[in-house]
């Protein structure tokens, strides 16, 4: 009897085996297939990207100029929610199944090294086949790991500080005025502001770090050093940030937002005086025709602390190129061809969708230097280029968003005043330091 | 077996089709569902970065009593359930004995609308709630102008209200549930015992403590057990109500919506995703809803 269940079970096993190696075999013969003939650029390549009226239009408007040249090459742009994305990302390269992932994906700057670093072994190594030098500095060191680089540099999220010149007028500031400013500054302009036109100068969340990481990154420091070890306690830049939440918060200067609807919904309805963000924001900015005209951008304003600049980044994401990919050699000349290589391509997208590529001969181009007249006249891209070079360069590590959660986990208390600053970056170091297990 | 007589290898046969019939459910079995448990357990013993793991034996259960997130995590979890619950049984179980008076008009109807809302989809009503409980919101708009509050209330913004917003959310989506497990086991209570109490002298109040809630009390073990798993594996609406941070990763203001299950979540998707550590945190919902549902069975008496 036993024999008879033990022949059973092996039946079953070896039935079970076969399907699983059968699986595993379609991707291999198709994949050799395919790479018989890269010379052509003919198969089809996959992408996935969020956001269908920033990556997704500007993917649509890659694929259309490659495709010119290339009219072999099938391209599917698929359009995934970033959370969505990154949760489909990391099951696929956690389980080792490839046959459901892309061939490029976009991967946020703060999440880009631990992709790399996780996943050892899954994006192309794409050194020597890219021309990186050609892109700004920060962005490629964000996708270096042990001297590889590993995708294509995309946008920036050069910052700066949006206006409504009208508001600020009326409390007495003009466009001079804003230059280079602290913030300290900055919240003595948004009492004005709140005194003499009842508006409030941002909209804010109490929970939102992004504002954090934009005051960070203008002082060059981040929550970690450049060995990757925690820096909350003894951080001066970081104190001097917090102080300057809860400064923020304590002038009543503030409409307190969650999420990103009721925030873009803030300064479009014009209930709030200013922005101070990325430069991806200029489109939801400008969504709001009736204003146009009416809004400004000044430099960022900067933490009063040696070494701080006036220019800084929240944000950005770029390219990369699967290692598995069935049409590896496709995808990287796509990138190459238009991302790393069509200057007209740049201009189109920075008139379309305001969007700042990091490719720098692009930089150069003609639209750069266009007056916006949504912004006043303004040579809005001209002066973030200029901004943009000034960026501090900075390893974000591999723990960013661990950081941030613990840090806003004690902010509550700071905002009360129930905890000091040195008290609550003692505790959220504390915390820090056991969840990642450092 | 070679030598057996008719009957022995009728026998044989028959056997060897049971074993046949029984094997294909050991297998998928085996492989859909001991497989998982055992390899997340073995998981639950090793720290990853993605793909990069390493055993680490116990480490796992030894950091989480220091790791000060996931403890976050278990009291907000613990608050959701101590006092969500026990709201949500209670006014079921009023409700059905109301909706099961046979004088009351429109039971139907009523039965009907209260019933409801558990049918609709949980990501679609938390973010139906986020804009009604905004800060210009409905709600806020309404008290306002009944003047019933004087400044908006910060229901998504502050840490206290987030919760109770959350509280809010689950009891609108799930009284209605439990009720309709109240309302089919008081169908099963018979009328003789009411009349019976009547006769004695027993009013409305004194009949719901004295029949109904004995008579019902294996439906309200069950009811209990199940609202105790469903609340320790509150994902949904914190995650939705959350998504609070437009560029930022707290889960609620000062991380007040943080339950395990969306600790688990970040700990895989989130942050740097440490598979073996999120496996840790969910044999801890497992053991929790274990312990619980063993000290419901003893709380009720029920000697099974």
């Amino acid at each position: 009897m036993k024999k008879l269940l033990a022949l059973v079970l092996v039946v079953m096993l070896v039935f079970s085996m076969a399907a699983c190696s059968k699986k595993t075999e379609e991707p291999a013969t198709s994949e050799s297939g395919a790479s018989e003939q890269p010379a052509e650029k003919s198969g089809k390549i996959t992408i996935w990207a969020w956001d269908p009226n920033f990556n997704i239009a500007i993917m649509n408007e890659a694929k259309a100029r490659y495709q010119k040249d290339n009219p072999k090459v099938e391209i599917e742009i698929v359009d995934i929610a970033k959370g969505d994305l990154e949760q489909k990302l990391h099951t696929n390269l956690a389980s080792g199944v490839t046959e459901g992932l892309p061939d490029i994906v976009l991967i946020e700057d703060y999440n880009a090294q631990k992709y790399l670093q996780s996943y050892p072994g899954s994006f192309a190594d794409l050194t020597n086949k890219v021309k990186h030098s050609d892109f700004l500095n920060y962005k490629v060191g964000l996708m270096t790991v042990a001297g590889k680089v590993y995708g294509v540099p995309f946008d920036t999220g050069a910052s700066g500080f949006y206006y409504r010149s009208d508001y600020l007028e009326q409390a007495g500031y003009k466009a001079e005025d804003l230059n280079n400013i602290t913030w300290d500054k900055f919240i003595e302009i948004g009492k004005a502001v709140k005194e003499k036109t009842g508006k409030k100068m941002l909209g804010f969340g109490l929970d939102d770090g992004g504002l954090m990481r934009v005051m960070l990154q203008s002082t060059g420091k981040w929550y970690f050093d450049e060995q990757g070890n925690i820096n909350l306690a003894n951080n001066d830049a970081l104190k001097a940030a917090v102080k300057a939440y809860k400064d923020i918060v304590d002038a009543g200067i503030i409409k307190p937002t969650s999420g990103w609807n009721e925030w873009v919904a803030a300064f479009n309805g014009g209930d709030t005086a200013a922005v101070v963000t990325g430069v991806w924001i200029t489109g939801s900015i400008k969504a709001e025709a009736s204003q146009s005209g009416l809004w400004k951008v000044a430099p960022t304003p900067r933490l009063d602390l040696a070494g701080a600049v006036n220019a800084s980044n929240l944000g950005g994401s770029s390219w990369y190129v699967l290692e598995k990919s069935k049409n590896k050699e496709v995808a990287i000349d796509f990138l190459n061809k238009i991302y790393a290589g069509d200057n007209d391509f740049y201009q189109k997208i920075l008139i379309d969708r305001g969007a700042v590529g990091s490719y720098i001969p692009a930089q150069n181009g003609a639209s750069y230097s266009n007056e916006d007249t949504f912004f006043g006249g303004q040579k809005v891209y001209s002066d973030f280029s200029t901004w943009m070079k000034q960026i501090p360069s900075i390893n974000y590590g591999l723990y960013t968003y661990e950081a941030d959660t613990a840090i806003f986990s004690v902010m509550p208390d700071v905002y009360s005043g129930a905890l000091t600053i040195d008290a609550a970056m003692k505790k959220a170091e504390e915390q820090l330091k056991n969840q990642i297990g450092q | 077996m070679a030598g057996g007589t008719n009957k022995k290898s009728f026998i044989n046969v028959q056997n060897r089709y049971g074993w046949f019939f029984v094997s294909i459910a050991i297998v998928l079995l085996g492989v859909f569902l001991l497989y998982p448990i055992f390899h997340s357990l073995y998981l639950s013993t090793t720290s990853s970065k993605g793909i990069v793991q390493k055993f680490v034996g116990i480490t796992n259960y030894t950091r989480l009593f220091k790791d000060q997130m996931f403890l976050i995590a278990l009291k907000n979890t613990f608050i959701f359930f101590i006092i969500q619950v026990p709201i949500m049984l209670l006014l079921g179980l009023v409700l059905a004995s109301i909706l099961n008076n046979k004088s009351v008009k429109f039971r139907g109807v009523f039965r009907t609308a209260i019933f409801l809302p558990a049918v609709t989809s949980l990501v679609a009503y938390t973010v139906l709630f986020k804009m009604m409980f905004g800060l210009d919101g409905f709600i806020n708009t309404m008290l306002l102008n009944l003047h019933i509050i004087r400044e908006p209330i910060p229901w998504l913004l502050d840490p206290f209200w987030a919760k109770v917003t959350v509280i809010i959310a689950l009891t609108w989506r799930w009284t209605g549930y439990n009720m309709v497990f109240y309302l089919s086991g008081m169908q099963n209570i018979p009328d003789d015992l009411y009349e019976a109490a009547e006769i004695d002298g027993a009013n409305k109040i004194q009949q719901f403590f004295y029949i109904t809630i004995p008579m019902l009390k294996p439906i309200i073990v069950f009811t209990s057990i199940m609202s105790t798993i469903g609340t320790l594996q509150l994902f949904d609406e914190p995650m939705n109500l959350s998504q609070g941070g437009v560029t930022g990763s707290t889960t609620g203001p000062g991380n007040s919506l943080l339950t395990l299950s969306v600790y688990i979540y970040n700990l895989c998707f989130k942050f740097m995703p440490n598979f073996g550590y999120a496996a840790t945190v969910s044999y801890v919902i497992v053991f929790i809803v274990a312990m619980l549902a063993i000290v419901q069975f003893k709380l009720a008496g029920d000697k099974k």
